[in-house]
């Protein structure tokens, strides 16, 4: 048994950056996390990090607030949004002063470049390693506050005492067994779920367990069915190719050589929200026009120094994925799935409906995405709501003397199950499910959704839970290190989130930016203008409905 | 093979490893090109300079690069993996990078030293007779074969890594020792330390370190049967003979492995005498070894 | 396509290390970490490796291929089919082997810690805003900047084979990029973290870092850049910068290595007259140039100049970047 007054699930950017909040506080703080910290996914973010810092053209957190709620097609709550941009800049100081290396203008400020559809150049980026050079900043700064790290720990369960979060349970991967890590604050930070799509750009890790940690113990997620689609990812493999290139003045191409996204945003053109250049790409695709199911982002006519200086880490997995030199020629792309908007319901400080329970970062839901997040919003919301979620988690530990009661029983009956995991010896191997899985959910729950589409996705998910729950056989049966089981466990909870993704989206008879429903083509705002809440129902989902809070922008039509 | 080179024996060669440089001007007679003598030219700095000074260190090599093509000469060639290495480096950046060229020679011009224009290539003995028409005149030369002998390569670290600057061949699978000493007319046995540190540079200061990493190729040759190591760099020689006393002692057994430089193997084999080659020079004696070759 | 790999396994609970052999069919595009995935999915699922991003940025999938480490996501198969060659694949060096290929990170995450691994912000001084920063002055970082800690470095360090207490390539890549940091206060304090046993002066040069690092962080060069930092700082405690010392110093008086001097000056006095029977083997070879009679270079003027010349420059270089961050213009003292 551990014990701290404040526990981060996650090592990503919002938790690394929760926990050096929660440690200024002088409370005890550890983070418990199934990857070291550097190995999280936030590392592989690549364009930049936005805020009104106005160091490459007149800008304002204002400004930036209202491109966030438009991006978001309204489904942003406003309040959350002028948080977000309103703070952004004091958090990007910060970072720079911790040592994070950012690229700089002439006069040795900060740089900036333009995103899809954020009305100015407002991204800031460390060439295009960004997600890269931050992870690695937090984790120095982590290591600075001296915070205890469980690293390659798989948290597993909350524990609760009937009404407060009071810690979790973990399997220790190293020496194999659960652990009970006691905590009279959880803040969750664990990242997204994009592995349940076929083509994601997202790392093997990114299965969705801390939100259906969450969901299981009867908080409800928020607005799951909105996936964005990344417009520009690699073939063979989901890698992504970073926004930055088009914000570098990159084309995108069809087959016949055309800039055809002048055809669907006359005015933004390749730099539209990421929605509609995914739709667009698509659309290009299914008509014909692409290139071995692919479109072409040409960068050839930057240069090669413009490609070294900025973009080189997209140079290198251009090469060493799809064996294309991007200074010689277009690097072939398609839509792959990348973010997830939706994730835990939290208030603007991480607070969730269960008191001791926080969220922050992607597997949160404040929600400041909305139906479509912007291009470098990513990583401002994690060091934005990250520290926010991390002062109210150390704040309300403070303020709140004693938690709850951790049951002693609560690591022995999570460990009976997993020992049931490891005791099947005769059905079907994890990874069957897994793929049928991700070709159901890129199938049908993928850019283009309809009625029909999305209910055989239910019966594939509600097919597969039920073979998932007659059990697995997991090859590995030792304690050490035990890969196969843990795989098995992200299996179940991908099946239940992407049981929440669907459910939502099958209700959700509008579209509403990475939301389109071929059989409801219009955004219904009469309807629609409003946040789908998923609930844990004796395992089903069961949905409810929040208003989205509107302060200074009336929805009005969307174009780019 | 070039018929002339600028020929740059480096420090080890000119001062304690005569041996070195009398074995190659032996054999470049033989193999037919001639060694143009670079008059003063300085030590490249070894990775100790480089460490310590590394602006001072890129103008000493601007400097014995800029002599060399001062004798109208396109090709340097270095017998030590260290001055391969440095020089390489040096070059490399001078000839990337058009604004330090000029700044560097600015510099140079100012203390009344030669200029360079980036018209050199720095070549190793070794590069140029383990292939192409170099490779077709070694095996000429070669008329006293050294018939039954086992010989291990040693390549020593910096003519193999990094191979961005070096590049010759596969550093982790080379081939061009092994060629040479089957030309020679020996066998090439294989051990897995073969491409490892002989630990010199660190041997003064940090002696248990470098011993550690001297004792693992001395044993494996010597388990695969060696019966005399050779190597393309005069400081793994001196690592492997000069300190192979204090590591067998450090490691309590006893080795006498004989080891040669690359242009007494070949000298050797092109029929260059004992006393030619200067084996009386080294430290483990090499007797063992060399009385098999000049027995007959 | 088909390919066959020769996979070390082993199971600290059950069994010693063991060569397993698998052939799997994978995509023409399959990385070595893809293969992996294959065998685990359908052949057998207790192998072990640790994975996550699978685009080379998160530093998991480290091990060797055929003896030298390569991160698995970065790998392709199709040259090796097309050579028809089995690779084997075995867990990095220099780490304690878990199971199968996963190796046992702590010791390499306690040399990260052991460099204070994070900016030293002097009296947090900090302007509101950004530090004015010019970008030449960050790419002479940005090389360290792009390190992932994967350990491919450390895994084939020759110094850290014969001393494991080595802070090896990895941290001290990670020194180099706080100790070139125009923001960094450390100052010399920080440059004695890595200037003792076990520092910098431990690395024997051997460029396995370098060859083998997947993302062109050049460790080797960044331990010489911390190195250079030491020696112009003028700490010539430890015997590597003395060692240094003489080959400057012999490069201007003689022209040549004064190898002579090199073991009094570099170990000292008391130390080389122990050393006096290793030294009189070489005197009988001739392997010890006259110290009196030194071997001088021709035109030794003009090095003797451009040392003076190149120092005076290097003074002002130094000076330059240790006058600390530059802070806005626009903001006045608080």
């Amino acid at each position: 048994m551990v014990r701290h007054d404040v526990v981060v699930v996650g090592a990503g950017l919002a938790g690394m950056r929760a926990a050096i909040e929660a440690s200024r506080y002088g409370v005890d703080v550890g983070v418990v996390s199934k990857l070291h910290p550097t190995r999280s996914h936030s590392g592989a973010a690549e364009g930049g990090i936005n805020a009104a810092l106005g160091n490459a053209g007149e800008d304002s957190p204002e400004k930036h607030t209202f491109f966030t709620v438009k991006g978001s097609d309204y489904l942003g709550d406003q309040d959350a949004i002028a948080v977000m941009c309103e703070e952004g800049p004091g958090d990007i100081y910060e970072l720079e002063h911790m040592g994070a290396i950012f690229s700089r203008t002439d006069d040795g400020r900060i740089a900036q470049r333009p995103f899809g559809a954020g009305g100015a150049p407002r991204t800031c980026y460390a060439a295009d390693i960004t997600g890269h050079v931050l992870l690695h900043v937090l984790y120095e700064q982590l290591v600075k506050a001296g915070v205890t790290v469980y690293e390659e720990w798989f948290a597993l369960d909350l524990v609760t005492d009937g009404e407060r979060c009071v810690g979790l349970t973990a399997w220790d991967l190293q020496r194999g067994g659960v652990q009970a890590v006691e905590a009279r604050a959880v803040v969750m930070a664990t990242g997204g779920l994009g592995r349940m799509y076929r083509g994601t750009t997202n790392a093997y890790a990114c299965t969705g367990d801390g939100m259906s940690m969450a969901w299981r113990a009867g908080v409800p997620l928020k607005d799951m069915e909105f996936m964005q689609f990344h417009p520009t990812t690699l073939k063979s493999n989901g890698v992504l190719i970073t926004e930055g290139c088009r914000g570098e003045g990159g084309y995108l191409r069809n087959a016949e050589g055309e800039r055809f996204m002048f055809n669907y945003a006359p005015n933004a053109g390749e730099l539209a929200s990421r929605d509609v250049v995914s739709r667009s790409e698509q659309t290009e695709i299914d008509a014909g026009r692409g290139v071995d199911g692919c479109v072409l982002l040409d960068l050839t006519h930057l240069g090669a120094k413009r490609i070294n200086e900025r973009l080189p880490g997209s140079r290198e997995l251009a090469m060493d994925y799809a064996g294309v030199d991007p200074i010689e020629e277009p690097i072939p792309v398609r839509p792959g799935s990348h973010y997830h908007m939706g994730g835990i319901d939290t208030d603007v400080w991480g607070r969730t409906a269960m008191p001791g329970l926080y969220a922050a970062g992607e597997c949160a839901c404040v929600s400041v995405h909305g139906a479509n997040r912007l291009g470098g919003n990513s990583l401002l919301e994690t060091v934005v709501f990250g520290r926010r979620s991390g002062a109210a988690a150390a704040q309300d530990v403070r303020s709140n003397g004693a938690g709850g009661v951790f049951s002693p029983s609560a690591a022995r009956v999570t460990e009976r199950s997993l020992q049931r995991m490891l005791d099947v010896s005769d059905g079907e191997r994890p990874h069957v499910l897994r793929r049928e899985l991700a070709d159901a959910m890129y199938d049908n729950a993928g850019i283009f959704r309809s009625a029909e589409k999305l209910e055989a996705c239910k019966a594939t998910i509600t097919e597969l839970r039920e073979r998932y729950s007659r059990g697995l056989v997991v090859h590995d049966k030792s304690r050490s290190f035990n890969t196969d089981l843990i795989q098995a466990i992200e299996l179940g909870a991908m099946l239940e989130m992407a049981d929440c993704l669907v459910t939502g989206a099958i209700e959700r008879t509008e579209s509403r930016g990475a939301h389109s429903r071929i059989d409801h083509p219009e955004r219904d705002d009469e309807n629609w203008l409003r946040h789908t809440l998923a609930y844990y129902d004796d395992g089903q989902v069961r949905l409810d409905y929040r208003p989205v809070t509107i302060t200074e922008f009336e929805p009005a039509v969307r174009t780019y | 093979m070039k018929s002339s080179y600028a020929y740059y024996p480096g420090c080890l060669a000119s001062l304690s490893q005569k041996e070195l440089d009398a074995s190659t001007r032996a054999i470049a007679g033989k193999l037919g090109f001639d060694l143009v003598d670079i008059p003063g030219f300085t030590c490249c700095g070894a990775g100790d300079v480089h460490e310590a000074r590394p602006e001072y260190y890129l103008h000493l090599n601007a400097r014995i690069l800029g002599q060399a093509e001062q004798l109208g000469q396109d090709t340097l060639m270095t017998i030590c993996n260290v001055c391969t290495l440095n020089l390489r480096q040096a070059d490399k950046k001078l000839k990337a990078d058009p604004d330090l060229l000029e700044r560097v020679n600015r510099n140079l011009k100012e203390v009344g030293a030669a200029s360079y224009s980036g018209g050199v290539e720095v070549r190793h003995l070794l590069w140029e007779i383990a292939e192409g028409d170099g490779y077709e005149k070694l095996k000429q030369i070669c008329d006293k074969p050294l018939t039954g002998m086992k010989i291990a390569p040693f390549y020593g670290c910096q003519i193999l890594r990094p191979s961005k600057l070096l590049g010759f061949e596969d550093p982790d699978r080379p081939q061009s020792l092994e060629r040479i000493i089957e030309a020679c007319g020996a066998e090439a046995v294989d051990y897995p330390s073969k491409i490892k540190c002989c630990g010199f540079p660190i041997v003064l200061a940090r002696a248990e370190v470098a011993l550690g990493e001297l004792i693992q190729p001395l044993v494996e040759a010597k388990e695969a049967g060696a019966d005399a190591m050779v190597t393309p760099c005069p400081l793994c020689h001196l690592s492997l003979d000069a300190w192979q006393g204090k590591a067998e002692r450090e490691a309590d057994i006893e080795l006498e492995m004989p080891i040669f430089h690359l242009a007494q193997l070949v000298g050797a084999a092109a029929g260059l005498s004992y006393d030619e080659l200067l084996f009386k020079r080294h430290v483990v004696k090499t007797h063992s070894a060399t009385d098999k070759i000049y027995a007959s | 396509m088909e390919v066959t790999l020769k996979i070390e396994r082993y199971n600290p609970d059950t069994d010693e290390p063991r060569l397993e052999s698998h052939t799997v069919d994978v995509a023409e595009t399959a990385t070595l970490l893809d293969t992996l995935d294959v065998i685990k999915d359908e052949v057998d699922g207790s192998l072990t490796y640790r994975k996550s991003c699978r685009m080379a940025v998160c530093g998991s999938c480290g091990m060797r291929m055929d003896g030298g480490a390569v991160l698995a996501c970065k790998t392709p198969m199709k040259p090796l089919v097309d050579a028809g060659h089995v690779a084997t694949i075995s867990p990095m060096g220099n780490l304690p082997v878990i199971k199968d290929l996963v190796v046992d990170m702590d010791p390499f995450w306690e040399k990260f810690r052991a460099v204070k691994p994070y900016l030293d912000e002097g009296d947090g001084d900090a302007p509101v805003k950004e530090w004015r920063v010019q970008q030449a002055e960050l790419d002479r970082i940005m090389k360290e900047a792009l390190c992932i800690q994967c350990g491919c470095c450390v895994s084939e360090c020759n110094s850290m084979e014969a001393d494991p207490d080595f802070l090896g390539p990895a941290a001290l890549a990670k020194a180099a990029r706080f100790v070139g940091d125009v923001r960094d206060r450390g100052g010399k304090q920080r440059l004695e973290l890595y200037n003792g046993p076990h520092g910098v002066w431990d690395c024997t040069r051997c460029y396995f870092c370098q060859e083998r690092c997947p993302k062109g962080v050049d460790p080797r060069d960044a331990i010489a850049k911390v190195g250079t930092a030491i020696y112009q700082e003028g700490m010539l405690s430890d015997k590597g910068a003395r060692h240094a010392k003489v080959f400057v110093k012999s490069t201007h008086q003689t022209g040549y290595l004064l190898e002579t001097n090199l073991v009094p000056e570099t170990v000292g006095a008391v130390n080389a007259i122990k050393d006096i029977p290793f030294a009189l083997q070489l005197v009988r070879v001739g392997k010890v140039p006259n110290p009196l009679k030194p071997h001088n270079a021709k035109k030794l003027d003009e090095v003797r100049k451009l040392h003076k010349l190149i120092e005076t420059q290097e003074n002002e270089a130094r000076a330059a970047a240790n006058a600390g961050p530059k802070r806005p213009p626009e903001e006045g003292s608080p």
